[in-house]
């Protein structure tokens, strides 16, 4: 395998459903074994787009690759290399961990011996080996998670990608998750595309693209992202009240906030604190920094948090099956 | 084992496979076996099911069977006479076969919809199996466990007097799976058609009980009858409907191997379910490959 093409290659991307633009001209690259998160509001297309990769929904036109591999012309080849977590859990309830794992294993075309060594594996990196053997319905949703995780590693994917893998998990659950991801990736040569819109996940992925209405807004790693949208403050309380005169006329250009008598906060960049610190750094006391969260990177950019709109057919079926239809389980 | 880098702390077993092409016939067989499985398991374990493809037939061939039991023989309409040599239980026995068998059909086809979106099938058809198998996966996967749910109406058979012999239980089982197949099909060309779904009691009562009540399954259009006094007996349109009706020679047919009575040349109706079976499944795949 060629190392040297990216992992995953997204060109000019569009997709429309009748009149509404679900993806208008999407382009970015995913480096291997890199954590790539889809960050966007509800609507703005992470699905479509994820759905395009996983070849099971065609582009209008621009070009997705996996691997190298175009997904409209070589969609096995692409698929082969794939391990998808759908947003919606879709483990078959019925049947128990290990015979799901197992039927994966077979419609992947995983040789026996394998297939019975990687289950064994995959169980027990997500720690569900004592529950091999229970149905899938006497598992929490968390646990389900898991499992599904396992099981789109069953096969030699190379490229995970995750829809939505945290969403409606409790924060000890999502925080295991991502465990398991970030341990996957130092053992296993995996790139991860991750959509959510759980801000404080994305701070330790590797990029982040910011979408919305189907158009890239942003693409960079989590740190440049947080300074592009706001400064930092270097915040501090002068120690004698000539430093804090001599700082005040000296910055009087830079001054942010004046807080009572004490603290001084200034705009700063990563530059400024350093050359600050060589002048006066004997000189303040309680010295901070405030970054700009991700938050208000992503506010700024979308505008807004969700989008409110009707349920269309898939929903009104996904909610038949949530209630326990027939059929559903 | 050689690790991406130096300062690699944990230890892996993850054995990556060359990835050479593996047979594409064998990677599909093996695909085709897991779909296959997987119906197969999900239908044993869905006590409901089991309860429901059990409690149907003994329903319909006690209950129903034995209620119009003295009403059938010898009945007299007019000029024409009734004289079908088989009590009423023995006469509707092989339609109740057929119609466990379609009930049990059309349940896991219905399945396709929810599965599609949702479920295991969304997980299949992003694999590397091809439509055509993960379609036949499915529909062998259902029509099996349909041909169970008719092997279960089989044993009642002692009840409604029914003698069985090996060959005759051979056949039927043969009939029925190619009955199952068809029904199966069919009922992923109507799930195909259906974006949402409330569950399974709209195609029960719009698909299933239609065709069954159609099918002479409760009745026999009495074959010593010429046209003219058939319709005399029976309004013209209900014949036509029947005379239309595929399962008509399903049911014909079954009722030939398990009862040795035909209304029809016995061939027609193995004709026509095979005929069925084929278009069927292959609207069924031009539908599910475009979708």
């Amino acid at each position: 395998m060629n190392e040297t093409v990216p992992a995953l290659r997204i060109q000019n991307l569009s997709k429309r459903y009748g009149r509404t633009v679900a993806l208008d001209g999407v382009s970015f690259d995913v480096p291997r074994n890199q954590t790539f998160a889809l960050l966007g509001p509800n609507g703005a297309g992470k699905t479509t787009l994820m759905h395009i990769l996983c070849t099971i929904l065609k582009p209008d036109s621009g070009v997705a690759e996996i691997a190298g591999f175009d997904v409209v012309k070589d969609p096995l080849e692409a698929r082969d290399r794939l391990g998808i977590v759908f947003q919606e859990p879709s483990l078959d309830d019925r049947l128990t961990v290990r015979e799901n794992l197992n039927i994966h294993g077979l419609v992947y075309g995983v040789p026996q011996s394998l297939r019975r060594e990687r289950i064994a594996e995959m169980l027990e990196l997500v720690e569900l080996t004592d529950w091999a053997d229970k149905p899938a319905r006497s598992l929490s949703s968390g646990m389900k998670r898991r499992v599904e995780i396992a099981r789109a590693l069953i096969h030699d994917s190379e490229i995970m990608l995750l829809d939505e893998p945290t969403v409606g998990l409790d924060a000890q659950s999502r925080q295991r998750i991502w465990e398991y991801v970030r341990r996957l990736q130092k053992e296993r040569q995996l790139t991860v595309l991750v959509t959510t819109h759980y801000i404080e996940e994305v701070e330790t992925c590797d990029q982040v693209c910011i979408i919305d209405n189907g158009a890239v807004l942003a693409i960079d790693s989590p740190g440049a992202l947080r300074h592009r949208q706001g400064e930092q403050l270097l915040k501090f309380v002068p120690r004698t009240e000539a430093d804090r005169i001599e700082i005040l006329n000296r910055f009087s250009d830079r001054l942010a906030l004046l807080q009572g008598t004490t603290e001084i906060a200034l705009k700063a960049d990563d530059d400024f604190i350093e050359s600050f610190l060589d002048q006066f750094g004997n000189r303040v006391r309680s010295l901070s920094t405030e970054v700009p969260s991700l938050e208000t990177a992503f506010l700024s950019l979308t505008g807004r948090k969700l989008r409110d709109r009707d349920a269309d057919a898939r929903e009104v079926t996904l909610a038949f099956g949530k209630r326990g239809g027939e059929h559903t389980r | 084992m050689s690790l991406a880098s130096p300062d690699q702390t944990h230890t892996s077993t993850y054995r990556p496979q060359p990835r050479r092409r593996r047979n594409w016939f064998m990677v599909q067989l093996g695909g085709l076996y897991g779909l296959w499985l997987r119906e197969v398991m999900r239908a044993v374990r869905d006590r409901g099911q089991l309860i429901g493809g059990a409690s149907r037939p003994i329903l319909w061939v006690l209950i129903l069977g034995i209620g119009l039991n003295p009403y059938f023989r010898g009945e007299v309409y007019g000029q024409a006479t009734f004289v079908v040599p088989f009590t009423y239980l023995q006469f509707i026995f092989p339609g109740v076969v057929a119609l466990n068998v379609m009930f049990t059909s059309v349940q896991s086809a219905v399945s396709v919809i929810w599965d599609r979106e949702f479920g295991f099938l969304r997980e299949v058809l992003v694999s590397p199996l091809s439509r055509t198998t993960i379609l036949l996966g499915k529909v062998l996967g259902g029509s099996t466990v349909a041909l169970m749910h008719g092997c279960l109406v089989l044993v009642l058979a002692r009840f409604a007097d029914i003698p069985l012999t090996a060959m005759g239980v051979v056949k039927a089982i043969g009939l029925m799976a190619i009955l199952s197949f068809a029904v199966t099909s069919l009922g992923v060309v109507i799930a195909n058609r259906i974006r949402t779904f409330e569950g399974f009691g709209i195609f029960s009562n719009a698909v299933i009980m239609p065709l069954y009540f159609t099918s002479s399954s409760m009745f026999p259009l009495d074959p010593a009858l010429s046209k003219e006094q058939t319709y005399v007996t029976y309004p013209e349109w209900l014949v036509t409907i029947v005379e239309y009706n595929p399962l008509t020679y399903a049911v014909d047919s079954l009722r030939g191997v398990l009862i040795h009575y035909n209304q029809f040349e016995p061939w027609i109706g193995v004709a026509v379910m095979v005929a069925a079976a084929v278009i069927l499944f292959a609207i069924a795949l031009y539908d599910f490959r475009r979708a």
